[in-house]
């Protein structure tokens, strides 16, 4: 066996990088353009198809529709009462979400919030604990009544009671800061329960107890990057750029999709392909004067002396020299003075 | 080995005798390497320092094979 998938090991001088290129480009004219994709759930809508290939390429910081998959301990992934605690402690809730409306009493120095109890319900909160949590948060004194909290202030400068009254609407009460909504999933195959969340903040969720932090996940690549590292970067880059090929059911084989991320994450960090990543900053001047913004590079190569190495393919093409692939990267040299091997002339 | 992450392979970094073969094994530098920032986690957890080489334990699909990154400032 290995011996015969030795024989289909890649040729030294192959293109590899072109092949990969062709491989994914032309399954790519055939995506549709714009797809939306329900994940099999309502409310969270995924970026598809081109868009979202163009996105992963470009390597952009933040992803349009970012989504984090969070799974459970061992212990309590089929406990949906469990899985449902989890997913409380992770849904963000702001106090807008919970507040039907806010009246603030100038001369008494007081805001007055009305909390919708449906809300309150839906979110697993009492009034109580949202009193005690403005009351960490801004350092003021708060009261619980039933369905209302009222914030004691000290001042009477209009302006800041206004200006306070809003900050606290946009405060996140309960749940991570940065995530959105928080679903419960169940995975047909093992019957467990997971969590998918619209945003992401990775480094909170995994201090979330009874969260799997080896199973984390998420779209954004970069939030990867920064949480465990430029190699499990480069497997999300190629696990999502799969995804979102075969999603579209295009079958293009992961070595092609590796090598593109492999190529992306090799400086250290991620990289998109164009302009302003790889094809922009390759050593060759000529390489880049032919790509894009060519009077801008030539003035620059002039300007600080470069010199070109001459070993990539786009440069050689242009001054009609062999390019280094294939056949044309073995070069022959004659040890000097070594003659034993040359037929003599008679 | 076990990570810390389904997706992080195991990271070590690379004695010097060792990196020393790799080299005259393959025929490179250092320069030919990919890099890997200092400020990585995977690389702070090692606490690497710039010129150090790391060796990747990766699998590909059930492909075992070893990945090589330098270490620089960053």
């Amino acid at each position: 066996m290995a011996k015969k998938s030795n024989n289909y090991n890649v040729q030294y001088g192959e293109p590899v990088g072109m092949i990969a290129a062709q491989s994914v480009g032309e399954p790519g004219t055939q995506m549709i353009l714009r797809l939306f994709h329900f994940a099999g759930i309502e409310a969270t809508v995924t970026t598809s198809g081109l868009p979202r290939l163009a996105e992963l390429v470009d390597a952009k910081k933040r992803p349009t529709t970012p989504i984090t998959y969070v799974y459970i301990e061992d212990g309590a992934k089929k406990d949906f009462e469990k899985v449902e605690a989890i997913a409380k402690k992770i849904n963000e809730v702001k106090m807008q979400n919970i507040v039907r409306r806010f009246v603030e009493n100038f001369p008494k120095k007081r805001i007055k919030f009305f909390l919708n109890s449906q809300e309150l319900e839906a979110a697993g909160l009492t009034s109580k604990q949202i009193a005690s949590k403005i009351e960490k948060l801004f350092e003021v004194e708060a009261e619980a009544d039933e369905d209302a909290v009222t914030v004691r202030l000290q001042t009477t400068n209009m302006k800041i009671i206004r200006n306070t009254g809003v900050r606290m609407m946009r405060s996140v009460i309960s749940g991570i800061e940065g995530v959105g909504k928080a679903i419960i999933q169940q995975d047909k195959k093992t019957g467990e329960y997971f969590i998918i969340a619209t945003g992401n903040n990775l480094g909170a969720i995994m201090d979330v107890a009874g969260v799997d932090k080896y199973r984390l996940y998420t779209n954004d690549v970069f939030a990867m990057y920064k949480q465990f590292g430029i190699e499990s970067a480069r497997y999300t880059l190629a696990k999502e750029l799969m995804h979102t090929l075969s999603e579209q059911s295009i079958t293009v084989d992961h070595r092609h999709l590796l090598l593109i991320a492999d190529a992306m994450t090799s400086s250290g960090t991620i990289k998109g392909i164009g302009r302003h990543g790889l094809s922009g900053q390759k050593n060759s001047v000529l390489a880049r004067a032919a790509y894009e913004e060519t009077v801008k590079h030539l003035i620059n190569a002039a300007a600080f002396g470069e010199i070109d190495p001459m070993s990539g393919v786009t440069e050689n093409i242009l001054v009609g020299k062999l390019i280094p692939l294939g056949t044309g990267s073995v070069k022959l040299a004659m040890k000097s003075g070594d003659t034993s091997k040359v037929k003599k002339n008679k | 080995m076990k990570s810390d992450h389904e997706l992080v392979p195991v990271h070590e970094i690379m004695d010097e005798k060792e990196v020393r073969s790799l080299f005259e094994k393959m025929n490179i530098t250092q320069n030919n390497l990919p890099k890997i920032f200092t400020s990585d986690p995977q690389a702070k957890k090692l606490s690497a320092k710039p010129g150090q080489i790391i060796k990747v334990h990766r699998t590909d699909f059930g492909n075992e094979y070893l990945y090589y990154r330098l270490v620089v400032e960053g």
